[in-house]
């Protein structure tokens, strides 16, 4: 493994991408940040919303977290990438041209993102909004990203890949399919599309790549981060390195499946919502491996908690993480999320994790790293304790703010009359009123950890001011092709360690998809080989060990192994539910499929960005049915491209809003919400008012629908446009017959349909259920859909008893 | 998952020869309560799956809410059987049942139907109909009114939302509340858009003479 080889050359390492990256992300974090205080303060004063289209809540939301995800942590990560994997390599990133491509291309991408999303352009999926053209922009970025990065571990002169390199190649993978795969659109025009996926399948590839956002995009590379700049700046060795190994390759193989547990109690099928929760428990331990290996590292310098802003940050963020992972599976048991889910418990979850987790890691790396970058020492120590400390309150507060809120109004809406025959508070508006003060004390919260990030900005100006960048040079040994990368690819699979994780994953997988009878051989098979395979660990730890220190000296298996273990996951949750055929899915109700004018409201109610505060999915949950009405289907939002099923409801669910109000109360509701709603929060929406629908871009948009499988009728491009208009006369009718005079080609008169239209189905005739060949049993052994095995096994009874 | 093991058993870390950029790297066992935590969720995985897929416990999140409703809806049957014109009369001269319901209607029905009942507000006319005279859309009979509270209007597209989430008791007490500003035999005349003028002729049942105008 040593390279005795005696050629040697210096080499400068490229610091000003990482200069370029650490003020990007600063100042997009400032912006983020103000972005989230605008709106934060909008949920407590509509008039924030300035009556106008592209200041309100619904445009801003995204682009507070896009902002935040993809700009100021982007940016951070690649920072942090740039600075480690150059030194961890001992090479000059691989190639200038491309690392300027990268910093300039991503910029560009975050300004089109800032100009598209107030104007109402989306995709209508959370952390997925940007339109179809910046979705390429952003692939192509990402792949000069990774050639750049993967070209620079071929080029290294140090052959063995540190921890740090692991967590970055499993984020370039995972986020590269993640991305493309949730981004799958037919586009309609040059700004808008429809995505590939519908109502469940969407649903479920949206968390899956959601989720995984956050698992692949805010962890995996800030805990690679964590690996390489946490011991710089405590002076000691890793705890260990052993934790290292199991808590990274678990990590990364069980994140991808804990995706369904955004969609517990919903039509998701059972089978995936119980995936979904045992995984997130499962995923506690490993993420905790994470915190401990960064907490422990301190042992024996715990001093330097006290004297260096830079530990304090690290620490903070790093128990901030604990603290995050270790909420995240409780916020997965299926009886806990029937209370958070859809409230702001959630938004307090998700705070801890960006503004204490990945905004102190920033603070922690950036307060490091400018110095050294301009060769001089932090303009002000005291400053940086200051922001420390400003910034801690910030996030005890909103977190607290948020926990008190979420926790106080999923009480109040599910509470029902003590026989549990009607709801306590069953107007919405009284839960809203009651959690008002405490989304006052949120922008309290965050205008201190604002105040934090632009003290940060001065602190770092005026260190960079006083000193002059600089890049740093070393002189490296140079590697000998022999030293690295040999292994074959034989070697990669063909070996106990992989041999005997694919056969006890492909034991518990039959387990969980065989037939009744098989499955549970299954399940025996697999505890069999769990203990054989300890056994042999026991006996040929050492050989394991080395196969392992030889993994390492080679990069491109090891990225392979890594891939594998993050494809599993979506494959074996994702898979089935696409190629089931439909008629499994829809449960005996299939939506009605939307008329033109209803698809040009559709659209609007996406490009508002209405999801960002009203769901449309009534759980199997009683007092969601008692407040909402008959819980979904998954039939009935078989068509929707994209589904809107929500993840926060700032407002009440929308799912059967359709029967309950006439159009006029929509027409005024738009208009001023507070005159049908006294103490509504949500934006005025009169540009609606003013505004002509689109109705040029209706037959390229239905031409799309039927090609992704909506049955629309053969219309021609005027009999769609003919359509729209008479079914716009209708709606205007009807607001006559109130006094209201509208005309039939606005904007609103489209969303006034769309709405009247949510809730309705057809009931289809039952033909050919129940026939897919799960008769037969054991043989052939035929995997399927565990829900359908259980009502086999068990026609509907009565649990049985214990000790039967 | 992978995991090395460490060529010495002793208790003293054994620290890695291999330095990365400075970095060096403890050997660590892993600590066994972290262990046990991990072991015990991955129990409760196989506990949990086979209590509700092999051995049938639990109930199915449908067969569940299926219940519940049936439940429900059989304690408003029940509540209902007790309830005629003649109850909801005396209730709505009985003062505390009518303070009960004019909160529940401040809270919930003054957005459409005013806090006087008038359905106007400075002299807007709000989305409801007007309470406080005696011309009615669907019936003027305590129990027609409360029908309407509970289901809605016939065509909901074209009037009120059902209430039904109120629970027959606050229901019950806003209808006392609203009938609390009439009197038992006053004269009742349906609305000129009535659904009960139609096919069904004067159809309603009891006390009040219906005097049809337009």
């Amino acid at each position: 493994m040593s390279a005795n080889n005696t050629a040697k050359s210096i080499i400068e390492f490229d610091d000003q991408s990482v200069r370029h990256f650490m003020w990007a992300s600063i100042i997009w974090g400032i912006v983020g940040m103000l972005v989230g205080l605008l709106i934060a303060s909008q949920l407590n004063f509509h008039q924030l919303n300035f009556n106008t289209s592209f200041l309100t809540f619904g445009r801003l939301r995204p682009l507070h977290t896009n902002a935040v995800i993809f700009a100021f942590v982007g940016n951070m990560m690649f920072a942090g990438v740039y600075y480690s994997t150059q030194r961890l390599c001992k090479a000059r990133m691989a190639s200038d041209l491309l690392s300027k491509i990268h910093f300039w291309g991503w910029q560009m991408i975050i300004v089109s993102a800032a100009v598209t999303l107030p104007l109402g352009l989306s995709r209508g999926q959370e952390y997925a909004e940007l339109i179809w053209p910046i979705n390429i922009a952003v692939m192509l970025i990402w792949v000069v990203f990774a050639v750049n990065f993967f070209w620079t571990l071929h080029k290294r002169n140090e052959p063995s890949l540190y921890v740090a390199l692991w967590f970055y190649i499993a984020t370039i993978i995972t986020i590269a399919m993640l991305y493309i795969v949730n981004h799958l659109s037919i586009p309609t025009s040059w700004t808008h599309s429809y995505t590939v996926f519908s109502g469940v399948q969407n649903a479920l590839v949206q968390w899956w790549y959601g989720h995984n956002a956050v698992a692949f995009f805010l962890t995996t590379p800030i805990l690679g981060i964590m690996y390489y700049f946490l011991p710089k700046a405590v002076e000691r060795p890793v705890y260990s390195y052993r934790l290292s190994i199991v808590h990274f390759w678990s990590l990364v193989f069980i994140y991808i499946w804990a995706g369904p547990h955004h969609l517990l109690n919903t039509a998701l099928p059972m089978w995936l919502q119980y995936l979904g929760m045992f995984f997130s428990l499962m995923l506690w331990a490993p993420s905790w491996g994470g915190m401990l290996n960064g907490l422990l590292t301190l042992r024996g310098a715990w001093d330097k908690l006290r004297t260096d802003p830079v530990v304090k940050f690290f620490i903070a963020a790093v128990t901030f993480y604990g603290m995050s992972t270790f909420e995240g599976p409780l916020l997965s048991i299926r009886a806990v999320n029937a209370l958070s889910h859809y409230s702001d418990w959630t938004i307090g979850h998700v705070h801890s994790g960006a503004m204490g987790w990945n905004g102190f890691m920033a603070a922690g790396l950036f307060y490091w790293l400018a110095p050294r970058l301009y060769g001089t020492k932090l303009y002000s120590a005291a400053w940086a304790n200051f922001h420390f400390w400003i910034g801690t309150m910030g996030i005890l507060i909103y977190v607290g703010a948020m926990w008190v809120s979420g926790i106080m109004q999923g009480l109040m809406l599910n509470a029902t009359n003590p026989e549990g025959t009607s709801l306590m508070y069953p107007a919405f508006l009284d839960t809203l009123t009651a959690i008002r003060p405490l989304m006052a004390a949120r922008i309290v919260g965050g205008l201190l950890y604002f105040s934090g990030m632009v003290l940060m900005l001065v602190n770092l100006v005026l260190t960079a001011r006083r000193g002059k960048a600089v890049n740093e040079s070393r002189e490296v040994a140079l590697l000998n092709r022999g030293d690295k990368d040999t292994m074959p690819l034989k070697d990669t699979f063909i070996n106990d360690p992989i041999a005997y994780m694919f056969g006890g994953l492909l034991l518990i997988m039959g387990w969980v998809f065989l037939p009744p009878g098989a499955d549970i051989a299954s399940l025996v098979c697999a505890g069999i080989f769990a203990v054989i395979a300890i056994r042999k660990f026991q006996q040929g730890a050492q050989k394991w060990s080395n196969w392992y220190d030889r993994l390492l000296v080679n990069y491109m298996p090891f990225t392979v192994l890594t891939f594998v273990a993050v494809l599993l996951g979506g494959l074996i949750q994702i898979i089935p539910t696409v190629v089931v055929n439909r008629a499994q899915n829809i449960e005996d109700r299939i939506q009605k499929v939307y008329t033109p004018l209803e698809l040009a409201g559709r659209d609007l109610y996406v490009n508002e960005g209405c999801y960002n505060c009203h769901s449309q999915m009534i759980r199997t949950m009683l007092p969601d049915v008692l407040r909402y009405g008959d819980y979904s289907r998954l039939g009935e939002s078989i068509y929707d491209h994209p589904f809107q099923w929500g993840s926060k409801r700032t407002g009440p669910d929308l799912a059967r809003v359709g029967s309950r109000y006439a159009e006029d109360w929509h027409y005024k509701h738009m208009m001023d919400p507070r005159s049908t709603s006294p103490g509504s929060n949500m934006p005025p929406y009169a540009h609606l008012y003013e505004r002509k629908f689109d109705q040029k871009s209706l037959p390229a948009k239905i031409a799309a629908m039927t090609q992704l499988g909506v049955p629309y009728p053969a219309m021609s491009g005027d009999e769609i446009k003919q359509k729209a208009i008479e079914q716009g006369i209708q709606v205007v009718g009807k607001l006559k017959e109130k006094g209201i005079a509208a005309s039939p080609d606005t904007e609103i008169v489209a969303l006034i349909a769309y709405l009247m239209k949510l809730g309705q189905y057809d009931t289809p005739e039952v033909e050919e259920r129940l026939t897919d060949g799960t008769q037969g049993l054991p043989f052939p052994l035929k995997p399927g859909d565990p829900d359908k095995f259980r009502t086999t096994v068990k026609p509907p009874s009565l649990p049985v008893p214990a000790g039967q | 998952m992978n995991s090395a093991e460490p060529s010495s058993k002793s208790n003293e870390p054994t620290l890695r020869g291999h330095v990365y950029d400075g970095i060096q790297e403890y050997d660590q066992k892993l600590p066994n309560w972290w262990l046990f935590t991990w072991y015990i969720t991955m129990v409760w995985f196989v506990i949990g799956w086979l209590a509700y897929y092999q051995l049938g416990y639990g109930r199915t999140d449908h067969e569940l809410i299926g219940e519940q409703m049936a439940k429900i809806e059989a304690v408003r049957a029940k509540e209902l059987e007790a309830i005629d014109d003649k109850k909801l009369w005396e209730m709505s001269r009985t003062p505390e049942v009518v303070e009960a319901g004019k909160a529940t209607f401040m809270a919930t029905c003054v957005a459409c139907h005013a806090a006087d009942l008038s359905a106007h507000l400075a002299g807007v006319k709000l989305p409801g109909l007007p309470l406080n005279d005696t011309e009615w859309k669907h019936g003027g009979n305590p129990t027609q009114l409360m029908t309407i509270v509970r289901k809605g209007a016939p065509d909901i597209t074209k009037g009120m939302a059902s209430w039904e989430a109120l629970g027959i008791k606050k229901i019950t007490e806003v209808v006392a509340f609203v009938m609390s500003h009439h009197k038992e035999g006053e004269p009742v005349t349906l609305a000129a858009d009535s659904p009960l003028k139609q096919g069904t002729a004067p159809a309603t049942p009891s006390a009040a003479p219906v005097a049809p105008k337009s």
